[in-house]
């Protein structure tokens, strides 16, 4: 039995249909990326699955406890972490206080070890916070009563890289500790260097359900390249040939054809230059995102490769 | 269990020590009044009035320390000043979670929704007892400070029915910030909702102050409430 068990889960708002039949399974000690643009439904999921709000249609379990059921769901939320993308904490008590309140409700046995790592000034008052510092509190009440699942809704948004890698290096051992992480991210990067199973949720809708190795296997090959007009015309023709970009002298186009009828047609050119990279998440993630390989202005995705 | 009302009472007790100590210096400053005044003068003021307003505010005892108590503490104070203080901090309570995306983090937490309320409205019984117990004991020392006397046991009881009549305008308040999702219109809504939910739900008017009785609105806020019967009983029970 998985964590997390979504079957159907639909969501409709009236004129925004926010979760679409959305079915996954989450595995313990897995870490599960959810992705998407901002405004895909992601946060919704999230909260159908803490009990934040009543699925329209479908169900979803976590840590065995169905949804629906309230009194079957706090006795899971004692083994469940929950970092939400927006923290609101009170404003005027202290990082110490929010977390002495935090652990007297579930419990804080790893408060000192996770303060080691995330210095949030525990004695200030959240006024004084900055985004990153509210951040790492948050990053601490979610882990400080060792849970088995910690759900997490953009968890890296406001730290500086250090802090990112930190947290990463976090997560990593959590897991391999036996927690089953979810996080939802529209930070490709972070999900390519954490993650072992990704879900791409596109308009309430999964389009995606990949292994992060098999996502990038599929994605092809990215081939960059300075040659002469005519053989930039043919090039784009070629069969397998998505996302092309012309530059003054050069092309650059993701590849995922076959390699030896894009060598033969190379040798038919003057080739001056050329360079073949594993692609971004940026260009894999944006063949679940129409077919023009384009994203729309209002979903734009970010990334800081 | 009560970890919410436990936070929620810390984050506030500077507000209600402040509270309290200004309720206090004000009933100081009102009793020491009363012992600069001519009391008879007061009572021809009285007897000056239309009955419509000895009726409505009940000032014709307010030559005797407890009619000048009962209007100048009890009718203004505490029926309609604390009576909306309540009625606002509890519409403030759950909205403005919401509105600061605090409730999400709130309701993850391993207990029911029902009991995150019970909690949050819990958390505004210190500052009532607090109130009630400190300026009660503050008004009995100032009046026997003055040379005055006064019943102790009408004092506890003005009190102790106070409480029931604030908790019913917490609950307003708190209803307020469930059915609303901006913590400052549940606030906005939270101040004539004490003076229709009352007038509509628990009471009937006097009819002391007619039609032709053109008051400031404070004035019908202060008639209304007192026309509740437990709002008149709670004034008359000072008396």
């Amino acid at each position: 039995m998985g964590v997390i068990e979504l079957d159907g889960l639909t969501k409709d708002y009236g004129d925004v249909l926010a979760n679409d039949d959305v079915s996954f399974t989450v595995e313990t000690g897995e870490i599960f990326g959810y992705l998407g643009p901002n405004g895909a439904g992601k946060t919704t999921t999230i909260r159908a699955l803490l009990g934040l709000l009543e699925p329209t249609s479908g169900t979803a379990t976590v840590l065995g406890a169905d949804v629906h059921d309230e009194n079957a769901l706090i006795d899971a939320k004692q083994r469940i972490g929950y970092l939400p993308a927006h923290l609101g904490f009170n404003e005027e008590v202290t990082g110490a206080e929010v977390l002495d309140y935090h652990a007297s409700v579930k419990g804080g046995g790893r408060r000192d070890e996770l303060l080691e790592i995330f210095t949030p000034p525990v004695e200030r008052p959240i006024r004084e916070y900055s985004t990153g510092n509210k951040r790492m509190l948050g990053i601490v009440q979610a882990f400080m009563h060792d849970p088995e699942l910690v759900i997490m809704d953009e968890p890296t948004s406001g730290l500086d890289p250090l802090k990112q890698e930190e947290f990463n290096e976090f997560v990593r051992k959590e897991c391999e500790g036996g927690k089953t992480l979810f996080f939802s991210s529209h930070v490709l990067s972070e999900v390519r260097r954490i993650c072992d199973r990704v879900g791409i949720l596109r308009d309430g809708k999964l389009v995606g359900l990949e292994d992060i190795e098999t996502l990038m296997g599929q994605g092809g090959m990215r081939v960059q390249l300075r040659t002469t007009d005519e053989a930039r015309a043919d090039l784009a023709a070629l069969d397998g040939v998505i996302d092309v970009q012309t530059f003054a002298d050069g092309i650059q186009f993701i590849y995922t054809g076959e390699y030896n009828a894009l060598l033969r047609e190379l040798a038919t050119h003057d080739v001056r230059e050329i360079k073949i990279s594993e692609p971004p998440l940026e260009d894999i993630f944006m063949h679940y995102y129409g077919a023009d390989g384009s994203v729309e202005s209002n979903q734009k995705v970010q990334s800081d490769v | 269990m009560f970890e919410t009302t436990r936070y929620e009472t810390n984050r506030r007790l500077r507000g209600t020590l402040i509270l309290t100590v200004g309720v206090s210096l004000y009933v100081a400053f009102i009793v020491w009044y009363f012992s600069l005044v001519d009391a008879s003068a007061y009572e021809q003021i009285a007897e000056s009035v239309p009955p419509a307003m000895r009726t409505a505010f009940g000032i014709q005892t307010i030559g005797t320390i407890e009619g000048w108590l009962g209007g100048q503490i009890y009718t203004f104070v505490w029926l309609v000043g604390l009576g909306v203080y309540f009625a606002y901090s509890g519409a403030g309570r759950i909205a403005s979670d919401i509105e600061n995306d605090r409730m999400d983090l709130l309701l993850s937490f391993p207990v029911s929704r029902s009991q995150l309320l019970l909690e949050k409205f819990a958390s505004m019984l210190l500052p009532l007892i607090m109130l009630n117990v400190v300026v009660g004991g503050v008004t009995y020392g100032f009046v026997v400070a003055i040379g005055e006397t006064i019943d102790p046991m009408h004092l506890v009881l003005a009190h102790l029915l106070s409480i029931p009549y604030l908790l019913v305008c917490a609950a307003i308040g708190i209803t307020l910030s469930v059915l609303v999702n901006r913590a400052a219109v549940a606030e906005r809504a939270a101040i004539p909702g004490i003076a229709e939910a009352v007038e509509q739900h628990l009471g009937e008017s006097s009819g002391g102050c007619g039609a032709g009785c053109h008051w400031a609105d404070v004035c019908s806020l202060a008639r209304r409430i007192s026309s509740w019967r437990g709002g008149r009983f709670l004034v008359d029970s000072i008396r």
